[in-house]
């Protein structure tokens, strides 16, 4: 018989493995992209992030999570009903389910308060998504749901502040078309959105209009919407093709309809007025149609409310802006941002921002550096990827780019009078008009170049410039950008895409052009090889 | 006594058991596997051969000048 | 029939943006403003000491400077307006006068004025409107206080310029003169053998638009004398009559191309179109002409950024009418490729018209200048068999 080889034994390094095991591995061993099944973007297993890490995103972020989604479900309505949404549409049954790998990949490789703090942001994202899409269904005509319900009900564009409807809070539900079925789908499932921009194609609409517009008549055109709403509210926000593809889901949707616009050159205080006065008859609109009542009270107590999560918006920025403490990563930050204040007031944001709140203040406190790795404190500009909104957690694992703050987070950047009812009726206005990719995009170029004070205010030496290929107005100001960065001698990554479609430029094109920057231009060796390259075409 | 005491060391049993599955489950990412390569190819197949309203069919009714939208 | 007296002209003068006419108001000490939309009121811009010049950049056919700014992914047209400013075309210009309408031609103006240096002319500025996206009562209110500031006031303080009631009301008065002339030219349009061609009335049209109004009415009025008398050919040389509807078109060589293919053009709601922008201005009973003027260029247009559910629906009737009003067998319905207004209202139009409607429609995409014309020929004479199948099988 022979020996067994003990040397070999001997040669295992025990104490380093007990360490990698009770704390995670350190950065330089840690090769994340290991971790990936080939083009599927699955994992061999998740990630091990040491016990206390591991653990806590076991049961506080995976198997909570999975409870509080099948909590809200039965609150918000019950499993039957949300069976049948499963069964008739689409953008539910494909995306509700892979939500928790959402959460794996704008998590990826985080510790600690930073993890916390971010899976926060999501859980939040969650629960309102579970009550929208629940809100639908029960008062969904195609499925049998309440008619009275669906008569008190309006649906409006995505990108209509839900703050419109604060006057009658408790007394009409209103609920974005496209917020759930197309934007937070996207993000969890990436594959789904394009049966709605090929339908929408299908009837002659050419390729190159803004797919996010594209995907939204789309899911009309498919016949892919619940019908739970008496009437629809649309804007002209944030631009052209918002306003254009009105035109197909109108016809798609074929009920009232009321438009409210917002003035292009918000500069001018001329505009507010005006701006104001269609604030007005989007309220008789909706008195006259759903026989309810205005209640200052109710709009008043909102607004406060609202202005309380902006208020604790600037506190997180300030910490963000000014300190190496600060505990949400760069998509958590973004999505959580945009959703919440385009939504409105809702007591999930008033929750979730005290938890998240307890952790900012223990990371100042306590001073713990909560982004290790970074190397460059990146500002993002434009509008983002939404297939690949988690890019910036890749890029700080990979290359220590941490996106400290992204333009559509700065929108809305104000709060609301509440003392004087004719200034706040003004500030609503301009609070409409500062809305995602309208507050820096229309009304004067100066606003695009706005950039180089908010890098200023942030402390940032990086841009990452989303290029989104059929955003007219972003596209039409390109050169000038390039001037600008050459001659403030700005280090500026462009990165283009085509906001939903990953078939125009794929995640991984994505992330090489970023490579080829970070190498060739700035010189850099990667934090983190294992995610150079690797292929996660067929990935949610 | 010892019944009930047998029966708590079983449920804990079983429980400890539950969780570690679920913690394998998490693990090794079974519920994204299984939802990759079994639920959506299902649920896409369904989907993709629902009836749909055929969207040409949809009526433009015309709004007259100064008139609210009638159904 | 015989050639028109003027047509040659005319076409000369659409030859470059700084023509002949705008040379010789330059001489005259008029001030020339450019602007590109109809929501800019070019009455407004021809008040006594100015002449509105809408932009065009003809023969433009390759904006590279242009693209280097705008990107390859924007309007052509956005492009060569940009290009043609850059190429020093429009050194001319001592205004442009701007709307936030459509994105890329906003984005175009918005370069010339954060690039003041582009235009080399020392007195050049750029003025933006703010216009509203409905017809009601709010929008013609607001639009008025922007036209006010943005227009009146700003070429009084920066240019000098009359812009009192009476001058307001005797401009109106000389654009509702060379309205109804146009008009009138264009209703030749309506006879069963037309005795005017949709090509020659794009050239009036256009000229009407890029050039200084009170140097070119009079050729206009020799015009309309001629046509009045003017014999169509016996036989007729086209084989159905089309109305064009769609985005931005300065190109009357694309309504040659269309008419080269047996499709007679007796009407044209597009932008640079006359269906519009040729409409006598009505000042009603105690209105103030800024008033009328505001509440005019809300109400007639059809531009497809109104949001108002009965304005999206009553477009296609609109066009329908039409096509019924002329006497039109189809409708061509134009989008310029990457405008995002009309690639969805093409649609719509595409199913609806047709549908509802009863008219036949031949939807395109197109470039600002066409040089794929060979493709599109197909497509025209395709359309054209296919209306005059329709008509057999109709039996008329």
């Amino acid at each position: 018989m022979k020996k067994p080889d003990l040397s070999k034994l001997k040669k295992i390094p025990y104490k380093r493995l007990a360490k990698d095991f009770i704390y995670g591995k350190p950065v330089e061993r840690r090769r994340l992209g290991d971790l990936y099944q080939d083009k599927t973007g699955l994992y061999k297993h998740r990630e091990w992030r040491g016990i206390k890490d591991t653990m806590y995103y076991f049961n506080n972020i995976w198997l909570y999570n999975y409870g509080m989604m099948v909590y809200d479900i039965m609150r918000y309505g019950g499993p039957i009903i949300f069976a049948k949404g499963v069964w008739r549409y689409r953008w539910v049954g494909q995306s509700y389910l892979p939500v928790m790998h959402w959460f794996d990949r704008g998590l990826e490789g985080t510790r600690g308060e930073t993890m916390k703090a971010s899976a926060w942001h999501y859980r939040a994202m969650v629960s309102s998504t579970i009550e929208q899409f629940m809100g639908m269904f029960k008062a969904d005509l195609n499925t049998g749901g309440d008619k009275a319900l669906h008569d008190r009900t309006v649906g409006h564009d995505e990108t209509l502040w839900g703050g419109v409807y604060y006057p009658y809070d408790g007394q009409l539900k209103n609920i974005p078309l496209q917020m759930v079925p197309y934007f937070v789908t996207v993000h969890c499932n990436s594959h789904t959105v394009l049966n709605y921009i090929d339908a929408v194609q299908a009837i002659g609409l050419p390729g190159d209009p803004c797919p996010m517009c594209q995907a939204e008549a789309g899911l009309f055109v498919a016949d892919d919407m619940p019908d739970y709403y008496k009437t629809i509210m649309t804007t002209n926000e944030a631009c052209d093709g918002s306003v254009a593809s009105s035109i197909i889901q109108d016809w798609m949707i074929n009920k009232p309809l009321f438009a409210m616009p917002q003035p292009m050159l918000f500069d001018d205080d001329l505009v507010q007025k005006h701006c104001a006065e269609e604030i007005k008859g989007a309220w008789k609109f909706v008195e006259e149609y759903y026989g309810v009542k205005f209640d200052m009270e109710a709009l008043k107590r909102n607004l406060r409310e609202q202005n309380e999560l902006q208020e604790f918006e600037w506190e997180k920025w300030d910490v963000a802006a000014n300190t190496p403490y600060y505990p949400i990563n760069g998509v958590a930050q973004a999505l959580y941002r945009i959703y919440q204040s385009q939504y409105g007031n809702k007591p999930i944001w008033h929750e979730i921002d005290g938890k998240v709140k307890k952790i900012l203040e223990k990371c100042v406190e306590q001073r713990i550096e909560t982004m290790p790795l970074t190397r460059h404190r990146v500002i993002a500009w434009s509008c983002a990827p939404l297939y690949y909104s988690h890019w910036c957690t890749w890029a700080y694992n990979c290359w220590g780019l941490n996106t400290i703050i992204n333009m559509d987070s700065l929108m809305f950047d104000m709060t609301i009078s509440t003392d004087d009812d004719e200034q706040m009726l003004l500030d609503m206005a301009r609070y409409h008009e500062w809305a995602p990719m309208r507050r820096n995009a229309v009304g004067g170029m100066h606003h695009i170049f706005e950039l180089w004070d908010n890098m200023e205010r942030f402390n940032c030496d990086m841009v990452v410039m989303y290029d989104q290929l059929a955003c007219k107005g972003m596209q039409g100001v390109h050169g000038l950008f390039e001037d600008e960065f050459r001659a403030r001698n700005i280090h500026a990554i462009w990165v283009p895409h085509a906001l939903p479609d990953k078939r125009v430029i794929s995640r991984s094109e994505i992330r090489q052009i970023i490579n080829d920057y970070m190498t060739t231009v700035m010189q850099e060796e990667p934090i983190d090889p294992s995610l150079l390259e690797f292929d996660d075409s067929q990935s949610w | 006594m010892k019944k009930v005491g047998k029966f708590a060391l079983k449920a804990l049993g079983g429980a400890a058991a539950a969780y570690a599955g679920l913690f394998a489950v998490f693990y090794f990412d079974l519920d994204g596997k299984l939802l990759f390569y079994v639920v959506e190819p299902f649920l896409d197949k369904h989907y993709s051969k629902m009836e749909r309203r055929d969207p040409m069919s949809v009526p433009y009714m015309m709004v007259k000048e100064g008139e609210e939208y009638v159904k | 029939m015989r050639d028109l007296k003027h047509l040659i002209y005319f076409e000369d003068l659409l030859q470059e943006a700084n023509n002949e006419l705008i040379r010789k108001a330059k001489d005259d000490g008029k001030n020339v403003l450019g602007y590109t939309c109809y929501f800019m009121p070019e009455v407004l811009l021809d008040l006594p000491g100015a002449v509105s010049c809408r932009l065009r950049a003809p023969k433009c056919t390759s904006p590279d400077m242009a693209t280097y700014y705008m990107s390859g992914r924007t309007c052509h047209y956005g492009r060569s307006l940009f290009e043609r400013a850059l190429e020093g075309g429009y050194n001319f210009l001592d205004a442009q006068m701007a709307t936030e309408t459509c994105t890329v031609t906003c984005r175009f103006q918005e370069h010339l004025k954060r690039m003041p240096d582009v235009i080399n002319n020392a007195t050049f500025q750029t003025s933006f409107v703010d216009v509203p996206f409905k017809k009601n009562e709010n929008s013609i209110e607001h639009y008025e206080a922007q036209l006010q500031t943005h227009v009146l006031d700003f070429l009084r303080d920066e240019y000098g310029i009359d812009t009192s009631d009476e001058a307001l009301l005797k401009t109106i008065e000389e654009h509702n003169e060379l309205c109804r002339i146009v008009q009138e030219i264009g209703d030749f349009r309506k006879l069963d053998n037309p005795t005017i061609t949709g090509y020659e009335f794009a050239v009036i049209t256009l000229v009407t638009m890029a050039c200084p109004k009170y140097l070119i009415l009079d050729k206009l009025k020799e015009t309309l004398e001629e046509l009045k008398t003017r014999e169509p050919d016996d036989k007729k040389n086209f084989r159905i009559k089309v109305v064009v509807a769609g985005s931005e078109n300065d190109d009357p060589d694309f309504i040659k191309l269309i008419e080269s293919c047996g499709a007679l053009v007796v009407a044209d709601r597009y932008c640079y179109g006359a269906v519009e922008a040729r409409t006598q201005i009505e000042i009603r009973e105690g209105e103030t002409p800024l008033r009328a003027i505001a509440r005019h260029y809300l109400e007639t247009s059809q531009c497809t950024r109104f949001m108002e559910q009965k304005d999206m629906r009553s477009r296609k009737k609109f066009i329908a009418d039409l096509a019924k009003e002329y006497k039109a067998d189809g409708i061509i319905v134009v989008s310029n490729k990457f405008c995002e207004y009309w690639s969805y209202e093409r649609v719509v139009d595409t199913v609806v018209l047709p549908r509802d409607f009863g008219y036949p429609v031949c939807s395109i995409e197109k470039e600002y200048i066409n040089t794929a014309s060979g493709q599109l020929r197909t497509r025209f004479q395709a359309f054209v068999e296919s209306v005059e199948l329709k008509k057999i099988q109709e039996g008329k």
